[in-house]
C-alpha cells in the first residue's frame, strides 16, 4: 500500500522481501510512477485504484505531444507549445510490469486488500522469512517486440500453421451527408463541407476508455449539429443548392489517426466515400471539431465557454475560412458564446494532421481550407486526456433524466432554461449552443443567406446523448436507435469503452454513433418492415430501428460506415518501418485476473521437511531392526499357534 | 515456497509408511494383495460413512456426528477384514510362495492394518496437499501457516495408528480379549475427537496427545505381536 513518496522509495530501494505489487490510488500515482519506472526490479506490478472522494489535478497516460509521429509538415510540439503538458507518456512506453485499475465501484476489493495488508505486512523492517499478504496479477500478451515482428510471426510459420500474435487496430468510420450523394449525380460535382470529429479515446486499461473531454463532447456536438441541420433544411430542397455537408466521425484517432489517415488516403486515390468518391478539390471546407469539453469544468460556474478556431494559415487565408469564421463568430455571439480565431501553422493534435500529411499538396496551397474548433489555446485544458478519469465528472456533467415524447421531439434549450430545469452554466446547454451556432453557420454556407428561423439544437437531446456515451449504454436514445429485431439483452448499465479495438472485432462506439445519426437525421417512413427492406432509392440506406415508441420505424438515411483500418495494412508494398501511416497492432492476450493470498514464510515447510525426514529414517531403521532381529524379539506366542490354522499344508 | 511445503508435507505424511512398505510388504506379493484388500475395505467403510452423512441431512454440518459413525463403521470393517482373512487364509497360503504366511497372526494383522492406514492417510491428506501447492497459504481471513504441517503429521499418526490398531484388534479378537478391542475403538475415538480441535487452531493440543496415544498403542501392539522388551534390548547389547 503506497500512500506517499517515501513508501514508494522504501519499496524500490529498502524492501527485503520483494518484488512487491504496489497498491496505489489515483492521487499518488502521478508522483510515484516515475520512481517505479526508473527502478523496476523490485516492482512486480501496480494495482491502481480510483480515489472516489478526491481527484488528482491531472492524470494522462498520453505523451506530451499526442500522435507526434503522424503530424503534418508543420505540426511541431516543442518549446512553448506542449499540448498535453501533464502527459506521462505511459501509453507509449514499455512498462516493465502490469498495471491494473480498480474503478471506484469496486472499492470493496481494496478494503479486503487493506485488511490483509494490515494484518501481515505492517512491519516493514522484518519482512523476509515471514508470512506476507500477497497479490498476484496475471496478464499475458502473446506478441513481442513490435508490429513488424509480430505480423511476420503471425503470417508465416515453418509448420504451416500460423498462430495469430496480434491484430491491426481499427474499426469503422461513420459518415452521413445532408443531401444524398447517389452515383448518378456525382458528375454534378457538388462541393462538400466536411465536418468531422473523432469518436474514440484510449486509456491504459482494458474496458475503461470514457474519453469524455477527449472525444465524446466533440462527437455529441457533431451528431447534434447534424440533427439540427437536417431539421433546418428539408431533404426536398437538395436540388436548390450546389453544396452539401458531409459529416464524418473518425475512429482510431488515438492511435496515430487511423480513421482519418484511411479517409485521407482513400480520398487521394479516389475511393471515398465508396458510392460517389470525392477528391480534395471537391472539399469546399473542412471543419474539424477537435478536443472540446476540457474547459467545461473550469467554466462550470458561469455561462462562458470560450472556443478557439485554429486555422493553419499565416498569410493568404483562403476566403472560405474567413467567411466561415466571420459567420460562426456572429452566430456564436447571438447564442452567448465566444469564438476566437487562432491563425497558426502549429495545429493541436487533431485529424486535420492526417489530411495535411497525406493530402499535403491540397492543404498547403489552400485548395482544401481547414478549420479546427477546440476549447483550448496552446496546451490542453483537459487534464485527464486519454485517461480512465476522463469521465462525466471531468466535464462536470449531471444527468437530468427528462423523458422523450413518442414523436421524438426534444424540449428546446430556451424552454428548459426558462422553466428552470437547466441553467446557462451547464455543459448540456453550452454544447447545444455550439451545435446551434455551427448548424446555423453551415446553413448560411449552403443556402447563402443568413438563418432567420427559430430551430436550434436542444440541450435535452445533448443531455440524453451525453448520458448514453458517458453514463450508460442502456439509455433512451440507444434503445430507440437499436435494430427493431434485436432481441438481445439490453446493454450494460455502464458507458461503452471508446477504445478502438482490433479491426477483426467491432466495438459499440461506431455502431452507436452511426445509428444515432440515422435516427436523428434520417427521414422516418411509416412503412412496415418488409416494405422498408424493399425500398432502394439510390443514395440512401434503409434501417428498420425501434424508434421513439419502440414499435419499429423505417429510417431513410444517408449514414454509412467505412473501414477505419490504417492504409499501412492495405497498401500492398508498404514499408512498415517508414512511419508513413499508423501501424498499431494489439497483441492477442489471455484474460486478466488478480488474486490476493497470504504467502508462506517457509517455516511450515522447513518444520515439515525436518520432521518428515526424521520420521522416515526412524521408521525405516526401526522396521529394518525389528525385521532383522525378529527371531529374538518376537517370541511366537503359544496361544497363537494353530489358533486360526484350520488347514495345514 | 509453497512447492517446498508440498514436498516436505508429502514426505512427512508418507515417508515413514513408504519405508515400512518397502522393507516389509513389497517383497511378498501375497502381502501386497492383503494390503490392497484391506485398503479396499477401508474405502468401503468410507463409502458407507459418507452415505450415512449424506442421508442424515440435518446433521451434515456437525462434523462430530459423521466422525463417530465413520469410526464405528471403520472398526466394523476392520472386523470384516479379520473374518475375510481368516476364511481365505488357507487359499492365500496355497498361492503363496511363502508358505509360512499366516503362521504368525500378527503379520497378517500388520499388513492389513497398514493397508487400512495407508488408504485413510491418503484420503486425509490429498486435498490438503493439492491446496498446499499454492501459490498462497492459509491466513487470509483466518487459519495459520502451520495447518499443512499439522495435517501431514496427523496423517502420519493415523496411518501408523491404524497399522497398530489392526495388530491389537486381531489379537484381541483371537484371544477374546475385549479390553484390547475396547482400547482400539476408544483410542480411535479419542484421537479423532482431538483432531476436531484443529478448527480452533489448537494444534499442539491435538498432536501431542495423539502421539502419546500412538506410542502407547505401539507398545501394546508390540506386546500383542509377541514382542518382548527384553529381547528388543538384547539386540542392541548383542551388537555392542
Amino acid at each position: 500500500m503506497i500512500s506517499n513518496i517515501s513508501d514508494a522509495q522504501w519499496m524500490v530501494y529498502n524492501s527485503s522481501a520483494g518484488p512487491y505489487v504496489a497498491v496505489v490510488n489515483t492521487i499518488v500515482f502521478n508522483e510515484v510512477i516515475e520512481i517505479f519506472m526508473q527502478e523496476p526490479t523490485n516492482v512486480a506490478g501496480i494495482l491502481l485504484y480510483e480515489n472516489a472522494t478526491e481527484r488528482p489535478d491531472f492524470f494522462s497516460p498520453e505523451t506530451q505531444c499526442p500522435n507526434e509521429n503522424s503530424v503534418g509538415p508543420d505540426g511541431k510540439c516543442a518549446g512553448d507549445v506542449v499540448w498535453n503538458e501533464n502527459g506521462s507518456g505511459l501509453l507509449r512506453r514499455d512498462i516493465p510490469f502490469p498495471i491494473f485499475f480498480l474503478p471506484s465501484s469496486r472499492i470493496s476489493e481494496i478494503d479486503k486488500i487493506t485488511q490483509c495488508h494490515d494484518r501481515y505486512n505492517l512491519d516493514k523492517d522484518n519482512q523476509k522469512g515471514r508470512p506476507l499478504c500477497s497479490l498476484q496479477l496475471s496478464s499475458f500478451m502473446y506478441a513481442a517486440v513490435n508490429t513488424a515482428v509480430c505480423l511476420r510471426r503471425s503470417a508465416t510459420s515453418i509448420f504451416g500453421i500460423a498462430i495469430k500474435m496480434c491484430d491491426p487496430l481499427g474499426d469503422y468510420n461513420v459518415y452521413s451527408s445532408l443531401f444524398p450523394r447517389p452515383k448518378e449525380t456525382a458528375k454534378e460535382n457538388k462541393q462538400v463541407i466536411l465536418v468531422t470529429a473523432r469518436m474514440d479515446a484510449a486509456s491504459l486499461f482494458d474496458g475503461v476508455a470514457p474519453g469524455a473531454a477527449s472525444a465524446v463532447v466533440g462527437l455529441v456536438t457533431l451528431i447534434t449539429t447534424a440533427a439540427t441541420l437536417s431539421q433546418m433544411i428539408p431533404l426536398s430542397d437538395a436540388p436548390l443548392y450546389n453544396k452539401n455537408v458531409l459529416f464524418t466521425l473518425f475512429n482510431g484517432e488515438s492511435y496515430d489517426y487511423i480513421g482519418s489517415q484511411r479517409v485521407a488516403y482513400d480520398i487521394s486515390r479516389g475511393v471515398w466515400p465508396p458510392l460517389s468518391p470525392i477528391t480534395s478539390k471537391d472539399i469546399n471546407l473542412h471543419v474539424e471539431l477537435g478536443q472540446l469539453g476540457g474547459s467545461l469544468n473550469l467554466f462550470k460556474d458561469n455561462p462562458n465557454w470560450p472556443l478557439y478556431a485554429y486555422a493553419p494559415y499565416t498569410y493568404a487565408i483562403p476566403p472560405q475560412v474567413t467567411e466561415f469564421l466571420a459567420e460562426m463568430s456572429s452566430y456564436s455571439q447571438s447564442n452567448n458564446m465566444t469564438i476566437e480565431s487562432e491563425f497558426s501553422i502549429n495545429l493541436p493534435p487533431s485529424s486535420l494532421h492526417s489530411f495535411r500529411k497525406i493530402l499535403s499538396n491540397a492543404t498547403e496551397s489552400g485548395e482544401l481550407p481547414e478549420i479546427l474548433l477546440v476549447d483550448h489555446v496552446g496546451k490542453f485544458t483537459n487534464k485527464f486526456y486519454q485517461s480512465a478519469l476522463d469521465d462525466y465528472e471531468s466535464i462536470g456533467y449531471t444527468y437530468h433524466n427528462i423523458t422523450i415524447s413518442n414523436d421524438g421531439k426534444f424540449i428546446s434549450t430556451d424552454d428548459l432554461i426558462s422553466n428552470g430545469t437547466m441553467s446557462e452554466n451547464e455543459a448540456q446547454v453550452k454544447v447545444a449552443r455550439v451545435a446551434t451556432s455551427l448548424a446555423h453557420t453551415l446553413y448560411q454556407q449552403i443556402v447563402g443567406t443568413a438563418y432567420t428561423g427559430n430551430i436550434s439544437s436542444s440541450a435535452h437531446l445533448v443531455d440524453e446523448m451525453l448520458y448514453c456515451f458517458l453514463r450508460s449504454q442502456a439509455c433512451r436514445l440507444l434503445v430507440a436507435a437499436d435494430y427493431y429485431s434485436n432481441e438481445d439483452t439490453p446493454p450494460d448499465d455502464r458507458p461503452a469503452p471508446l477504445y478502438v479495438g482490433v479491426a477483426a472485432a467491432s466495438t459499440p462506439a461506431a455502431l452507436y454513433s452511426g445509428h444515432l445519426l440515422a435516427l436523428l437525421t434520417g427521414t422516418h417512413l411509416q412503412v412496415n418492415r418488409t416494405a422498408c427492406d424493399k425500398i432502394g432509392t439510390p443514395g440512401f440506406s434503409y434501417y428498420y430501428l425501434r424508434g421513439w415508441n419502440h414499435s419499429g420505424i423505417c429510417i431513410q438515411t444517408t449514414m454509412n460506415f467505412s473501414q477505419a483500418i490504417s492504409p499501412a495494412f492495405i497498401k500492398p508494398d508498404y514499408n512498415i518501418t517508414s512511419a508513413e501511416f499508423s501501424t498499431w497492432t494489439e497483441s492477442v492476450w489471455l484474460g486478466l485476473w488478480a488474486r490476493v493470498f497470504v504467502r508462506a514464510a517457509g517455516v511450515g515447510a522447513r518444520v515439515a521437511a525436518a520432521a518428515g525426514a526424521f520420521a522416515t529414517i526412524l521408521a525405516a531403521f526401526t522396521t529394518y531392526w525389528l525385521q532383522r532381529h525378529a527371531s529374538v524379539i518376537f517370541l511366537t506366542p503359544v496361544a497363537d499357534n494353530g489358533a486360526i490354522r484350520s488347514v495345514n499344508c | 515456497m509453497t512447492a517446498a511445503e508440498f514436498f516436505s508435507c508429502s514426505l512427512l505424511a508418507f515417508g515413514a509408511p513408504l519405508a515400512m512398505f518397502a522393507l516389509t510388504i513389497a517383497n511378498d506379493p501375497v502381502r501386497i494383495i492383503i494390503m490392497i484388500a484391506a485398503a479396499f475395505f477401508w474405502l468401503l467403510s468410507f463409502l458407507l460413512s459418507s452415505m450415512i452423512w449424506y442421508a442424515v441431512v440435518p446433521l451434515r454440518s456437525y462434523l462430530a456426528f459423521g466422525m463417530v459413525f465413520a469410526i464405528l463403521i471403520q472398526e466394523t470393517f476392520r472386523f470384516g477384514v479379520y473374518l475375510l482373512l481368516k476364511r481365505t487364509e488357507s487359499g492365500l497360503k496355497e498361492i503363496s510362495e511363502n508358505h509360512e504366511i499366516g503362521s504368525n497372526k500378527a503379520e497378517i494383522a500388520y499388513v492389513s492394518g497398514f493397508g487400512f492406514g495407508a488408504m485413510s492417510g491418503a484420503f486425509a491428506i490429498i486435498n490438503v496437499l493439492a491446496d498446499s501447492v499454492g501459490p498462497g497459504t492459509l491466513g487470509l481471513r483466518h487459519g495459520s501457516e502451520y495447518f499443512f504441517v499439522t495435517s501431514a503429521s496427523m496423517t502420519l499418526c493415523m496411518t501408523l495408528l491404524n497399522t497398530f490398531w489392526s495388530v491389537i484388534f486381531f489379537n484381541g479378537v483371537d484371544n477374546k480379549s475385549y479390553l484390547k478391542i475396547l482400547w482400539v475403538v476408544g483410542s480411535h475415538l479419542v484421537v479423532s475427537g482431538l483432531s476436531l480441535l484443529n478448527r480452533k487452531e489448537l494444534y499442539a493440543a491435538t498432536i501431542i496427545p495423539s502421539y502419546i496415544i500412538l506410542v502407547i498403542t505401539l507398545y501394546i501392539a508390540f506386546k500383542c505381536a509377541g514382542g518382548s522388551s527384553k529381547g528388543f534390548l538384547q539386540t542392541f547389547r548383542a551388537r555392542t
